[in-house]
């Protein structure tokens, strides 16, 4: 039976150790949410990412009910790795910490790519390299 | 350690282009996490939802506490240079302060009766219901720990020891969360029932229930896990409705636990890692009689022969 959606929230928690704390208690219970239900059943799907930052896509029903899927690893994280980086810039239009190729922004970009919003690999490239800007990496080719 | 009892939220508009890197420095400065929410058209789980537009707003949250001035201003320094870098896909920084109540019992309201297996009934404690004359109800306000009744595992484990000859017998709930089935074993006709969990806040919870239903002499809840202190008692009947992992890692305890011809239920397993976690049992002789799905859990319903 289809169901009304009341919302959709993206959450980015350590895979694995999900608390109640914010941000999940306050996002999840705004909309009437068991949270501890939910911390549960990422903390047990997510337990082999632990020590990474794991994207969950929730999609929250009228009556309540909840579904949800787990993602790949946030842009930055993916970046920062690929320019081996430990931080991004905190000044991204005058200090430049790394750079990142062309082929980089297109592998992270296709390995994201069911998780962005975006219609083919040249719009999911154009969003990772924009994402690598604003860390303070260049992209060069 | 007290929790802090108000947070404060710092919100971000952003770009979907620009996203990725405000979830970046919320997470430098923030706590726990980062939520997005993204507004969508109304669907149905018929389709996924379409988002709407590409604007995104990304929050994180600062616990009350004496670093909270130089974290936020921290947030905004970031922000405004990103702002400086492209200030047409971010927004301005705004701040407000949430309290745990206003999320913490926000779902109450759509927790309502719930009828599982045969005869039981799980209710909230702030509820009336007049139940059938066969009908065992067991009377709930889980606060913050786990066991509404409404998770497929709860329900799974509901069933089977609805199933079981419970009357008269010894049993252990390990994890028991909010005793919900602790409880329904004692309802059932346990002669008694010890409960542990690891979480404080669970105990306490389970505590409270155990004494608002009238099973305080009938029910011990301790905090702790396995292995029990030396020499061990064994009980006819265990429960461990917790996770995959933990039910492998507990797995010769909880043999140890088990009296001869006794039975284990094993539940909170994703169907991923029921194979692991048989396995695991397999190893320390217990047999399967039982497995039951609902969902994506699984519940392993085992004896131990000797």
């Amino acid at each position: 039976m289809a169901k009304k959606v009341r919302a959709v929230i993206k959450l980015q928690v350590p895979g694995g150790k999900a608390t109640p704390a914010p941000p999940v208690g306050p996002a999840l219970g705004q909309h009437g949410v068991n949270i501890m239900a939910f911390v549960k059943e990422f903390n047990e799907r997510s337990s082999s990412q632990a020590g990474y930052i794991v994207p969950v896509e929730m999609t929250i029903f009228e009556d309540r009910s909840f579904s949800f899927i787990t993602k790949t690893p946030p842009a930055a994280d993916l970046l920062r790795r690929a320019a081996k980086v430990e931080k991004g810039s905190g000044v991204p239009n005058v200090e430049k910490v790394g750079r990142v190729t062309q082929d980089q922004v297109r592998e992270i970009a296709e390995m994201k790519m069911p998780d962005l919003n975006a219609n083919d690999v040249e719009a999911a490239m154009k969003i990772v390299a924009g994402t690598a800007r604003s860390m303070g990496l260049e992209v060069v080719s | 350690m007290n929790a802090p009892t108000r947070w404060l939220e710092l919100s971000v508009r952003a770009h979907q282009e620009a996203a990725e890197t405000v979830a970046a420095l919320l997470h430098k400065w923030g706590e726990g996490g980062v939520a997005i929410f993204q507004d969508h058209e109304q669907e149905t789980v018929d389709h996924d939802p379409r988002p709407v537009g590409a604007w995104l707003t990304l929050t994180t949250y600062v616990p009350d506490s004496a670093a909270i001035a130089a974290r936020r201003d921290g947030l905004e320094k970031d922000l405004w240079h990103l702002h400086a870098f492209h200030g047409d896909l971010v927004g301005e920084l705004e701040t407000q302060w949430v309290a745990e109540e206003d999320w913490a019992n926000a779902w109450k309201q759509f927790y309502t009766v719930l009828h599982v297996g045969e005869r039981l009934v799980i209710k909230p404690r702030w509820q009336d219901y007049a139940p059938a004359p066969d009908e065992i109800v067991i009377a709930l306000d889980p606060g913050m720990a786990f066991g509404t009744g409404t998770h497929p595992t709860t329900q799974l484990c509901l069933e089977a020891l609805e199933k079981l000859p419970v009357a008269g017998k010894s049993v252990l709930d390990v994890g028991t969360g909010s005793g919900i089935l602790a409880i329904a074993a004692a309802k059932l006709g346990a002669a008694y029932v010890d409960a542990l969990d690891t979480d404080p806040v669970a105990v306490s919870a389970a505590r409270d229930n155990v004494v608002e239903a009238g099973l305080a002499s009938a029910i011990t809840v301790r905090e702790g896990t396995l292995p029990l202190s030396d020499p061990a008692p064994t009980y006819d009947v265990v429960l461990a409705n917790i996770t995959a992992q933990t039910l492998i890692t507990l797995a010769p305890h909880l043999r140890a636990v088990i009296a001869p011809h006794g039975r284990l239920l094993a539940c909170g397993i994703i169907d991923a890692k029921a194979d692991a976690a048989l396995a695991a049992f397999d190893a320390e002789g217990l047999r399967l009689l039982d497995r039951r799905e609902a969902g994506d859990w699984v519940l392993l319903d085992m004896e131990r022969p000797t």
